[in-house]
């Protein structure tokens, strides 16, 4: 699995699962966490069977993140326009959540491959909350006008405590990423990773791809905010948000962060593999020094040599 | 008495690879344990060259300088430690590198392939110990090379000639006593060594591509969803 998927696949099983068990009922629930701190709560009761209350909560916003009623600007019409009246949103949501939702199961349609299409979209649930706000900037990029209730720069959150910045224009949208690593390999690896997004860009067969950069130090548009961080930056154009991309384009901007460090990690590990078989291989080669060696002490021992004895001794001074 | 200690009396030889090791004009102080091919000697060593030449010089050097024996510690009775690392007295450590035409009394060897890559080979009577530094061009080698060789040093106790820690100023370090030569060839344990050593450099310069290959395919794919 090279790209993130939208789809929680946890979620879209016990969705799955619960379509095709017919009408027998089980209780459940159960908690499960995501990447970035998405938390997911889904409860099934015996009394209805085909209804679920699903909770999601958000990670952490930092304080410069806009919010309304703890949810992502547009998160609510967002929610509406994807799943219409299969999905109930409860208010308030439950203690420790950000959005609670009540999935009436009946209401699918009937046939089986819109039906998927449905359950799909209710385990991206987080794709459609969170990327509310970025999707809406986009949709103003595709018709070229910018919104108008908007900053020059916005901060959405995607990690706990973490934002990243959209700057809005007419013709382009600059999307900044400041990306903080705790250990020093992972800062050494994620720089090579960007360096290697920058030069596979200038491949001819990426030449339509949004540009990108990185530095160690703030961007222009980020002016003011203080910044200890990585920058990694991509200039979104009207073409990259035509039609049916839009969906595509709004999740991989919005998990480029998870995306790096989550490779990061993979070749860490993938180092460590090699390291270990590496290992393996010279303690071979050290025991094969040390084995013959041993085995001719074997050999010593084995009787090549006779004992010498105190009677022997004695008989042959006679 | 003295007097065929005096041409080294710093007590350290320095063999550089990269420089023409024969020049007939003036001839090196020591003679080399390295004898290149006559064809080697007048080209340019190009890299693979060169690291054959540097483990090539470390192997004759190793095969010189492994001559070890049990000695008891002079000051502990029923001790036996390694001179090499307690430096108790220097007529332990002047341990004799015998080569081809001549016995120099030195105790320590340092064999560069060039300023970052040089192997410090120091001996003493009964234990011999050899430290390397790994070639590191930039952040991420250096990195790499640290991340690995912390690895290995973590385990030195399945090694047994590998140092729990590094000499200062090198990258990894090991220890031989007269005990390890007599439970394993010599000639095998000098090939273990070397392997190592080539080893170490083309684990950092696998691990680097591998590293590379991969950012690239991934940013190739994350891209690719804009298109």
């Amino acid at each position: 699995m090279i790209l993130l998927q939208s789809p929680s696949r946890f979620l879209l099983q016990i969705l799955q699962d619960r379509v095709l068990s017919g009408d027998k009922g089980v209780d459940i629930d159960c908690h499960t966490v995501e990447f970035d701190d998405v938390r997911y709560h889904i409860q099934f009761s015996m009394r209805n069977p085909k209804v679920m209350v699903l909770s999601v909560a958000l990670p952490l916003p930092p304080p410069e993140a806009m919010l309304y009623d703890g949810l992502p600007l547009g998160a609510i019409e967002a929610i509406k326009a994807a799943y219409g009246p299969v999905i109930q949103i409860l208010d308030p949501p439950k203690d420790g959540f950000d959005l609670t939702m009540k999935i009436n199961l009946t209401k699918l349609p009937p046939d089986e491959e819109q039906r998927n299409a449905v359950l799909t979209q209710i385990a991206s649930v987080r794709e459609v909350v969170l990327g509310a706000p970025l999707k809406l900037l986009l949709k103003h990029l595709a018709s070229k006008t910018v919104a108008p209730n908007v900053d020059k720069l916005v901060a959405l959150v995607h990690r706990p405590n973490e934002s990243f910045f959209v700057a809005p224009q007419v013709d382009k949208v600059t999307v900044v990423y400041p990306m903080r690593f705790q250990d020093s390999i992972d800062i050494v690896l994620a720089t090579s990773f960007l360096q290697e997004f920058v030069e596979a860009r200038r491949t001819a067969a990426l030449n339509n791809a949004p540009s990108c950069l990185w530095s160690p130090a703030p961007p222009l548009e980020l002016k003011g905010v203080p910044s200890d961080a990585l920058n990694a930056n991509a200039v979104v154009f009207p073409r990259h948000v035509e039609g049916k991309k839009l969906d595509k384009t709004v999740w991989s901007l919005l998990t480029f962060h998870a995306y790096v460090s989550y490779h990061v990690k993979c070749s860490e590990g993938f180092m460590h593999t090699r390291m270990r078989r590496r290992v393996e291989s010279l303690i071979q080669a050290l025991d094969r020094a040390k084995s013959d060696a041993e085995k001719l002490k074997k050999l010593v021992n084995g009787g090549s040599f006779k004992r010498l004895s105190l009677k022997n001794d004695g008989n042959s001074r006679q | 008495m003295f007097s065929y200690l005096l041409p080294c009396r710093a007590g350290q030889r320095i063999i550089s690879i990269p420089t023409p090791p024969l020049d007939r004009l003036h001839p090196p102080p020591f003679s080399l344990p390295l004898r290149p091919p006559a064809d080697a000697a007048s080209a340019v060593p190009t890299m693979a060259n060169s690291l054959r030449l540097y483990l090539t010089c470390i192997r004759n050097t190793l095969e010189a300088a492994m001559c070890l024996q049990n000695f008891p510690c002079q000051e502990v009775e029923r001790h036996n430690k390694p001179e090499v690392e307690l430096k108790t007295s220097p007529e332990l450590l002047l341990n004799p590198i015998v080569d081809e035409q001549c016995i120099s009394r030195c105790f320590s060897v340092l064999i560069c392939r060039n300023e970052a890559e040089k192997c410090l080979i120091e001996t003493s009577i009964n234990s011999i110990r050899i430290s390397m530094k790994v070639k590191q061009a930039d952040e991420l080698e250096n990195i790499l090379a640290k991340k690995f060789l912390r690895f290995l040093s973590m385990r030195a106790e399945a090694f047994q000639v590998l140092r729990r820690k590094p000499v200062q100023g090198y990258d990894i370090s090991f220890l031989i006593t007269n005990y390890h030569c007599e439970d394993m060839h010599k000639h095998k344990l000098i090939d273990f060594i070397v392997q190592f050593m080539e080893d170490i450099d083309k684990e950092i310069s696998e691990l680097k591509l591998s590293v590379n290959t991969r950012g690239r395919l991934v940013a190739t794919e994350f891209l690719k969803q804009f298109i």
